[in-house]
């Protein structure tokens, strides 16, 4: 078997089979479950496909501008997605905790350095790196290029500009033309550009998709469940579906009109609402099912929205070819979660944290303070005056967004519950 | 047979070395002080990618904010976490406490996430009269030069409009010929180290280093000058037990080099960044767009660090030219925890010291030498392997 796909034939086993048993239920299947599994599926299916049929598939991250290789119908992966996903049915944890990846690093990276070191993922013909938004996205690559599987595969690495003025859009617009070029020489293919535009449009009515579900969550009480627009949003959006993806759009509609008869009901979807959570970063791999379920449950706490579900989007000009680029060149390196609130200054983290709870009506800011953002920890103090100048309680602490284990869940909760109590929120009775 | 001369020892009777090494003890040399009272401007540089270059030939004298003599960093506690490195902690107590209250500005580059943090910091919480941050590409390449160069044009023009100055080509050339001139003579000192008996220690060679960002430039290339005579003129010193490198970032105080010594073992050459040989590799050329070539040395020419994509090949092929080319008996690798460029950087290094059977010890340090025991302990057990191994 080809190296990589041990691992994912696993997840297609897994996931078609969580699959079969949603389907199962018939009627009362739950549709977002169903279409979302299906994605999945598909997504497993696709890449297994590519490599064993040799063809092109290009490792890339989700600030690579996927729209461009959906636009060159080349087929590509982020080599830890899966990994991150599967994390509850493996041991890579696990390994980690024992390997001699650097233990004062993002588990993410760690995941990563170590799922192709020991061929937990398929192996692409091409690499494309993102070189934001941390030291160690850089690093990661320079590990996956030491592993002899991947030491000869064409790469080529986007340089993400530190500012945004036009000049940095422009350099970076220049950069994708690079990229493209590589790409067709490498491959063989020719960007069409025509075709370039209708991925553009698609991908702008996903975002507006995602923005419309975005709206909803505004109401109070919140009518879905914790997390569940950044976690579904984040995966079809960025790593599991070519860009505009009628599956997508159709993703966000179906969780869209159930959210909005909640909404017209005044029906939250966490029973006895009492307060409402902004999460300061990416969701990682157990806050929604290990820490958001608690807060509901014994708060009425919901985290309503987080970096990785805000949708900033804004729809990509598709008159010329150098304006798409441009579109999908600040989309990259400035719409994005992580790389937008890391990449540069200080400013748009502040500034999304005003805009998100103002917009969603938060009562407090949970900064998870992840120990692979070492910028954004030195936000701290940015943080503190900002939440002191808007009024707004902040709960900071410190974890391993993609290792439940770093700081433990059951210290994490008597921290939270101790904060609650300096805020003078009960549990519900 | 004459007296045994231990390495460097002969070195303290250079009165340019020793004015050197005063130079470094406090934040505010003698010679930066004099520089000062005659109305010179200082700017401060954080860190090791400022083109120093363009604010000399503005007629100030960059100076690399080092917190020699810190002992705490409660005062950064207030803007960093624990997961930020003890380096940048240092930096910013030392600033908020006003030892570097004698800078008249400060230049940042996006060097790494703490750096870059420590900048804006720096500017939202202490005055300073000015302020400038450079968004340095992480790729080596022909358009980074022509963008980096746009964006050194930019950075001329605001010295221009901060300071009143012209900074002209002529000027500009005369401050690139003055920088490399001083890279010659380090390079000159340096490859004294390759000979047997090495006339000046790792330590003394990295507060010679140190010294040249501790005071104006062409102060220290007079000293520098004097030195190279001084030490050619030394006589053949104690044969090392053995011949180490050191590689890594960046190391602003000789005192880990002094620990590493004090155990029978010679630091002969190392890959550091800018105290250490990287940064006097090569000359910054003058041949063709001034501002492009400096540039062009700052992201192409100079040998890479990792925050430069994909540029291990040259790194690790550099580190093994070094070690033959100074007959090193094994690698100190130095790591400054919570640092991922560094520590992944490691990883990888050990993967390549492993399969050119190139002896290599790794530490974990912090910014201020701690554990200096438990250091010096496992640093003798390398040198005692080394030399086990050779006999």
């Amino acid at each position: 078997m080809k190296r990589g796909l041990e691992r994912w034939y696993r997840y297609k086993e897994v996931f078609s089979g969580a699959l079969s048993a949603e389907e199962a239920k018939g009627e009362q299947a739950n549709p977002v479950q169903l279409a979302f599994l299906k994605i999945v599926v598909d997504h497993v299916d696709r890449i297994i496909g590519c490599v064993e049929s040799g063809k092109p598939l290009a490792s890339i991250w989700y600030g690579n501008a996927p729209e461009i290789f959906a636009a060159l119908g080349i087929d590509w992966y982020c080599p830890v997605d899966m990994v991150l996903a599967s994390q509850a049915f493996t041991s890579d944890l696990a390994e980690v905790h024992t390997s001699s990846t650097p233990d004062d690093s993002c588990g993410l990276i760690q995941l990563a350095a170590q799922a192709v070191e020991k061929g937990y993922v398929p192996t692409p013909n091409s690499i494309i790196a993102m070189l934001e938004p941390c030291d160690a996205q850089t690093s990661v690559h320079d590990a996956w290029l030491s592993v002899d599987a991947w030491s000869d595969i064409p790469t080529f690495a986007l340089d993400y500009p530190y500012g945004s003025t036009q000049g940095d859009f422009k350099y970076f617009a220049d950069e994708l033309g690079r990229m493209i070029a590589f790409l067709e020489d490498l491959y063989g293919v020719k960007m069409d550009w025509d075709r370039l535009r209708e991925v553009c449009e698609t991908s702008n009515q996903m975002y507006a998709a995602w923005s419309d579900l975005n709206d909803l969550l505004c109401a109070v009480p919140c009518p879905l469940p914790p997390m569940i627009s950044a976690e579904l949003g984040w995966n079809v959006t960025q790593h599991l579906l070519p860009p505009g993806s009628p599956d997508a759009i159709n993703l966000f509609n179906l969780l869209s009109a159930g959210a909005r008869q909640a909404v017209e009901a005044g029906i939250g979807a966490v029973p006895h609402e009492q307060v409402r959570i902004l999460w300061a970063d990416l969701d990682g791999t157990w806050a929604a099912s290990m820490l958001a379920p608690w807060l509901a449950e014994k708060y009425g706490a919901v985290i309503v929205q987080t970096f990785q579900g805000h949708t900033p989007y804004l729809p990509i000009d598709t008159s010329s070819p150098e304006s798409m680029l441009l579109g999908v060149g600040r989309r990259s390196i400035s719409e994005v979660p992580m790389i937008r609130q890391a990449r540069g200054s200080v400013g748009v983290f502040i500034e999304d944290i005003k805009s998100m709870v103002n917009d969603y009506t938060i009562d407090m800011v949970f900064f998870p303070g992840h120990k692979g953002h070492k910028d954004q920890s030195a936000n701290i103090g940015f943080l503190r005056e900002t939440c002191h100048d808007i009024e707004v309680p902040l709960f900071a602490f410190t974890c391993d967004l993609f290792d439940p284990t770093w700081v433990p869940i059951d210290q994490l909760k008597r921290s939270i519950d101790e904060f609650f109590e300096t805020q003078e929120i009960r549990p519900l009775g | 047979m004459g007296k045994e001369i231990i390495v460097g020892e002969e070195l303290a009777d250079s009165a340019a070395y020793r004015r050197l090494e005063a130079s470094i003890q406090e934040p505010e040399s003698e010679e930066m002080r004099a520089w000062k009272d005659a109305g010179g401007k200082v700017i401060g540089c954080l860190y090791n990618n400022i083109p120093e270059e363009l604010i000399v030939a503005a007629g100030l004298t960059p100076y690399r904010i080092r917190a020699v003599g810190s002992t705490g960093a409660e005062l950064a506690d207030s803007r960093f976490s624990q997961i930020n490195c003890s380096l940048v902690r240092h930096l910013y107590d030392s600033a908020k406490r006003g030892r570097f209250d004698f800078i008249d500005g400060l230049v940042a580059a996006n060097d790494c996430d703490h750096m870059r943090k420590l900048y804006e910091n720096w500017k939202a919480t202490i005055d300073e009269p000015y302020f400038y941050f450079l968004g340095f590409p992480k790729k080596h390449g022909e358009p980074q030069a022509a963008r980096l160069a746009t964006m050194l044009g930019d950075f001329k023009k605001s010295l221009e409009g901060s300071f009143g100055v012209e900074v002209t080509d002529e000027k500009l050339r005369a401050a690139i010929d003055l920088l490399n001139e001083i890279r010659q003579l380090q390079r000159e000192l340096r490859d004294m180290c390759t000979s047997d008996d090495p006339p000046i220690s790792g330590a003394q060679m990295l507060t010679v280093a140190i010294a040249g960002d501790s005071m104006p430039k062409k102060v220290y290339r007079d000293l520098l000058r004097q030195l190279v005579i001084d030490v050619r003129c030394m006589g053949d010193a104690t044969r090392p037990r053995a011949r180490l490198v050191i590689y890594g970032g960046e190391i602003d105080s000789p005192e880990l080099l002094v620990a590493i010594e004090s155990q029978g073992a010679l630091v002969v050459a190392d890959s550091l960044g800018g105290f250490g040989s990287r940064n006097c590799a090569c000359d910054v050329s003058t041949t063709g767009d001034l501002l492009f070539d400096l540039a062009h040395w700052l992201v192409v020419d100079r040998p890479h660090e990792p925050r430069t994509f994909n540029t291990a090949p040259e790194r690790y092929a550099y580190v093994d030219g070094i070690c033959k080319e100074y007959g090193a008996d094994g690698v100190v690798q130095v790591h400054v925890s919570m640092c991922d460029l560094w520590s992944y950087d490691r990883l990888n290094f050990d993967r390549h010291a492993g399969m050119r059977n190139i002896p290599c010890l790794d530490l974990d340090i912090e910014y201020v030498l701690s554990g200096e025991g438990q250091l010096k302990t496992r640093v003798q057990a390398f040198v005692e392997t080394i030399t086990d191994k050779e006999r």
